[in-house]
């Protein structure tokens, strides 16, 4: 189980976190909405320590920290716990699609070679890209590309896996393909905390939405009442917002 | 009554000038290599913002930068002997600055300079590979030594590796210089030659050959590492 609490984050004089709790069941999907700039990416990037918290603590299975004690071994400690999927993928471009998933397993995990190119094949399986296993990232597609970082964070076998938008930087048609496996690998039960803007995807695929704005989250609710019925008017603004655009593009 | 041109004479002081390439090659390798680690330093300093350190290096490059290369020479070259002067007071020692050969004096000031410029190369090559490379090697668990090594830096060299040789074909050329400290590098030896004969000319061009041809050389190996980067991620690996 993951749970945060009181998680405070400033930019120089701006807060972008203000004081923010959640928790995240075992084999549970959450999806945080939220308009642009509301602290998404900041929020999940404060759980693997990419950003360092001003204040709270953070609980990821069996291992717990406070913001005033983080170090470089509770960085990592932290990290070896998460996973986490970029919008701009993050593959390392001077490793092959195989090198990409079996990296953290040898030089991290210190699982022997063979070991985690039998892990790695079999993730790659998954995401249904055996077949490009010796390419090297710039020859894909960006779907590919994210099926690739799926794979990686799949195989480090992490307590939660991040996903930060993770098909706002894919050309529409290449969308479907991603959600896919994302989907899959949700009802695989693995935990995820998932930042998307695809409400439909949302609705179908999370336990749970967890609404952000300014910077705190308004409500947080499974998808068919948060959906049909939002509390708070910021949430029914950015619906009304989003079932708007989606009209237009009819 | 002399020729005007001695073409015997030039072909003579073929083999004394070429006498000299060790040293040149050993300026511009030492020098090449020390502003590597200089260079890595430096760019490290800035890129993560080091305080104090981040503003020694900036006015380091800037001085570097901002001076011409024999200027800083002669800094070295006097400065050395100061320096000894004064660690020998404070200290009671007794080294003795003859001791030191000339060419070290120029393995400094030629660190020191290209410290200075790989600096700034170093920095940009590293900047040029997408943050999010970076993110997603510490996302995954490596250390920062670990996303260096195994990620970034490949990556930053072979972007930097056109700058770099270059750099490395203006450094050769710039040894030449070091013949003002009086070390025997293809310069000063052709200098050497030259004055026995009153025949500067002859033994100018036979020098500007030796660099030119060197220079061919470094080129031709350059370009054969930069194939051979390229090769593996067009064709995928077997
Ligand atoms: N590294 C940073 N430095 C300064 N401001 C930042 C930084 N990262 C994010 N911000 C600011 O924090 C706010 C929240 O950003 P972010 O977490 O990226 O929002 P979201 O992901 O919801 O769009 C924004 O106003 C953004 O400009
Ligand atoms: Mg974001």
């Amino acid at each position: 189980m993951i749970e945060l609490k009181g998680i405070h984050k400033s930019f120089r004089s701006t807060e972008v976190l203000k004081g923010v709790d959640l928790s995240v069941e075992e084999g549970q999907t959450v999806a945080l909405i939220g308009s642009s700039g509301s602290g998404k990416s900041t929020l999940l990037r404060c759980i693997n320590l990419l950003e360092k918290p001003d204040k709270g603590t953070v609980r990821i299975g069996d291992f717990y920290f406070d913001a005033h004690d983080i170090n470089g071994r509770i960085k990592r400690e932290a990290r070896k716990r998460t996973a986490m999927v970029f919008q701009g993928f993050g593959l390392f471009e001077n490793k092959t699609v195989l090198e990409n998933v079996t990296e953290a397993l040898k030089v991290v995990q210190k699982k022997s070679v063979e070991e985690a190119d039998d892990i790695g094949k079999q993730y790659l399986e998954k995401v249904g890209l055996s077949n490009k296993k010796n390419n090297y990232p710039r020859t894909l597609s960006g779907g590919q590309k994210q099926r690739v970082a799926i794979a990686r964070a799949l195989a480090l076998d992490p307590k939660i896996i991040l996903f930060d938008e993770p098909t706002s930087a894919l050309d529409p048609e290449l969308v479907q393909e991603v959600l896919r496996v994302i989907k899959q690998v949700s009802e695989a039960k693995v935990t995820m905390l998932i930042v998307t803007h695809e409400m439909d995807f949302a609705h179908d695929v999370a336990d749970r939405i967890a609404f952000m704005a300014d910077g705190e989250i308004l409500e947080s609710a499974p998808p068919n009442e948060f959906f049909t019925n939002p509390k708070s008017d910021r949430a029914k603004q950015f619906l009304d917002r989003y079932l708007q655009r989606f009209n237009y593009t009819i | 009554m002399g020729k005007i041109f001695d073409f015997d004479f030039m072909i003579q002081c073929i083999p004394q000038i070429l006498k000299g390439i060790p040293y040149t090659l050993l300026i511009a390798v030492v020098a090449f290599l020390i502003g590597i680690v200089i260079g890595f330093i430096g760019a490290m300093c800035k890129i993560y913002n080091v305080p104090v350190l981040k503003q020694i290096t900036g006015v380091y490059v800037s001085f570097i930068r901002g001076t011409p290369l024999i200027v800083q020479i002669m800094l070295v070259y006097y400065a050395v002997p100061i320096f000894i002067r004064i660690i020998n007071q404070k200290f009671g020692t007794a080294f003795d600055i003859s001791w030191i050969p000339a060419v070290v004096f120029m393995l400094v000031a030629f660190s020191m300079s290209a410290g200075a410029y790989l600096t700034e190369s170093i920095r940009a090559s590293i900047l040029a590979i997408d943050k999010v490379q970076l993110e997603a090697a510490y996302s995954v668990g490596m250390t920062t030594f670990q996303a260096m090594r195994r990620i970034i830096l490949p990556q930053a060299i072979k972007i930097g590796l056109p700058v770099f040789a270059n750099f490395f074909i203006g450094l050769l050329k710039d040894t030449s210089l070091a013949f003002t400290a009086a070390v025997p590098e293809i310069m000063g030896q052709a200098k050497i030659v030259a004055g026995r004969a009153s025949r500067f000319f002859e033994a100018y061009i036979v020098a500007a050959l030796i660099y030119w041809v060197i220079c061919i050389i470094f080129e031709r190996i350059v370009a054969v590492i930069e194939k051979r980067a390229n090769r593996d991620e067009k064709e995928g690996k077997k």
